[in-house]
């Protein structure tokens, strides 16, 4: 994907993170089952929208790097 | 032979000799300027950067008032654990903007911004004095933390005031000594002591107690199955408002994002791509706290109780038979989490004074401005020490309450970052219209609709005011406003 994409792909991860974590959607999976590596699902669901947000980080800076690179080389992504 | 608590005794204070000692080593490699001591010389790698963005997460706050909640409070706790992330990731873009234009206009700290975009000295003095009364709570709640670890692993010979007062001693001595290269450099290394001690401490607690961390749960849900359900319990042992959940999360996102030494932090940067690393690396910091609220859970069900939910984890590690030498790591890895983040909170409070409250009105030599800072170091943890001594609140409330107040930066910095038509009427008005919001609020908790944090309150009546007052307003030069929006 484009870098451009992978900016609008971070902008609406975390604005879905947010509206994940807070009333009502973490009220809709507010059951312990199933556990994920021990820990009940209500603790497990925002840790993994934190483990989410390092993936999309990452991958934006990566397409960042490679635009960079070829904007560098005078062409475009 | 040492007894136990003698030996846990001379552990930390061997460490706490080691911090001293990376903290004045570290200085010796920043220049005499006002530069080198409150911005590192724009100097600072990824490593560092790393631990000390994390120091902003990875408090006492975290250390011993998120065990403390999750072993009071329960789920309630998860806000802490979801926040930062929000907070850290707008950074990517906002970071290197920020650094550039420190770069480009000679900034060192966050008002110095905001006030080159809209010139305001009145402006320059509410942010300083708006920082000072955001600040003090929480380098107070970073004082206690210190004390409290000190006063449990001591059993009350050293009381929690003479072990606050120990431990910040020497956080002055290198924060006066050397800015913010020391505070940069005792991160780093405080930073490693503590993840590493996080992660042993909270895997080994519910397999010690509880035969694992799934069953530790497992019979958390048959005997308190409140304490696993968003939003958790209030202090007082009520269920929390999800309006309370729910803002606390936003409130503290949007803080985290406009806390003046991050802003002043990202100056000392070498480069943007190293910010950029930071915020990516972020959440590895975030992940951090599970193992410390598996800590807090730990001692639900434990047999018996500390006389304050803040004191769980070394009330826990000190009955959980562990040899000494491993209960003094523990709790230096405790007193990294206080002092990693109060150093960068002294050093910020203090040049933030000078730099917005003092030199606008008197223009001081550059040794004047190092002077000043240092002589204010030492003020404003005298203040949070003396707030420190008083019994009675929690360490997360005291952190809420000053999230009301820096979250009122955001519309204000944002505007000076992308909003060509913001005026410096339509700033101050938004902020002060927030900021006494926010602080009605938090002095009126029980008017507050929904439960709801005074900070988003205080930013719903903030951003009309700042739009309102902007649009009615003459624009700024364009050439002017430019430079801010043109990086």
């Amino acid at each position: 994907m484009r870098y451009r994409t992978w900016r609008r792909v971070v902008w609406t991860y975390h604005l879905g993170f947010a509206v994940a974590v807070t009333w009502p959607v973490q009220d809709l999976v507010n059951t312990p089952d199933p556990f994920v590596l021990g820990l009940p699902f209500q603790m497990a669901w925002p840790a993994g929208w934190v483990l989410g947000s390092l993936a999309v980080l990452w991958r934006l800076d990566a397409a960042r790097t490679r635009h960079e690179g070829a904007r560098a080389a005078g062409g475009d992504e | 032979m040492m007894d136990k608590s003698s030996l846990v005794t001379v552990v930390i204070f061997t460490y706490l000799s080691v911090t001293l000692a990376v903290g004045l080593v570290a200085g010796r490699r920043a220049s005499r300027s006002v530069q080198g001591y409150v911005a590192g010389d724009r100097d600072f790698g990824l490593l560092v950067m790393y631990f000390i963005t994390g120091a902003t997460v990875f408090s006492a706050f975290a250390f011993l008032g998120g065990p403390g909640w999750a072993y009071s409070r329960g789920a309630a706790a998860f806000y802490i654990l979801t926040y930062g992330v929000l907070g850290m990731a707008p950074w990517y873009a906002m970071g290197p903007r920020v650094a550039a234009l420190g770069r480009r206009f000679g900034f060192v700290t966050q008002a110095q911004l905001l006030v080159g975009r809209f010139p305001s000295r009145g402006l320059s003095a509410l942010m300083a004095i708006l920082t000072l009364a955001a600040f003090v709570p929480y380098v107070t709640i970073q004082m206690r933390g210190a004390g409290i670890v000190i006063e449990a692993v001591t059993d009350g010979r050293i009381p929690l005031a003479a072990g606050a007062a120990v431990a910040y001693s020497i956080v002055l001595v290198y924060v006066l000594g050397s800015g913010v290269s020391a505070v940069g450099w005792t991160n780093t290394f405080q930073g490693v002591f503590m993840l590493v001690i996080a992660w042993a401490l909270g895997i080994y607690l519910p397999y010690r107690l509880y035969g694992g961390v799934g069953p530790m749960f497992e019979q958390i849900l048959e005997a308190r199955p409140e304490l696993l359900s968003p939003p958790g319990l209030t202090g007082s042992g009520e269920p929390w408002s999800w309006g309370g959940y729910s803002t606390a999360i936003l409130a503290s996102a949007i803080g985290v994002t406009m806390w003046p030494h991050l802003f002043m932090k990202a100056y000392t940067a070498r480069s943007d791509a190293i910010i950029r690393r930071t915020v990516i690396l972020f959440p590895t910091f975030q992940l951090f706290l599970i193992p410390v609220f598996l800590i807090g859970f730990a001692g639900v069900l434990f047999p018996e109780s500390p006389d304050q939910a803040d004191f769980i984890l070394p009330f826990l590690i000190l009955r959980s038979d562990l040899p000494a030498l491993v209960v003094g790591l523990f709790c230096a890895g405790a007193l990294s989490a206080s002092m990693s983040t109060g150093d960068a909170l002294l050093h910020g409070a203090a040049s933030v004074v000078v730099e917005d409250g003092v030199q606008p009105f008197r223009e001081l030599s550059d040794s004047g401005q190092r002077l000043l800072i240092r002589i204010l170091v030492v003020a404003v943890g005298g203040v949070a020490y003396l707030f420190a001594l008083v019994e009675g609140f929690s360490l997360v409330d005291l952190l809420l309450a000053s999230y009301g107040i820096i979250c009122q930066y955001m519309p204000a910095m944002v505007a000076a970052l992308y909003w060509r038509r913001a005026t410096t009427a339509g700033v101050v008005s938004g902020l002060l219209a927030g900021s006494i919001v926010s602080v009605f609020f938090f002095l009126v908790p029980e008017l507050k609709p929904l439960g709801m944090h005074e900070g988003i309150l205080g930013l719903i009546v903030h951003l009309p005011v700042l739009l309102i007052v902007s649009l009615r307003g003459k624009p700024q030069d364009d050439e002017h406003v430019d430079g801010y929006l043109n990086v």
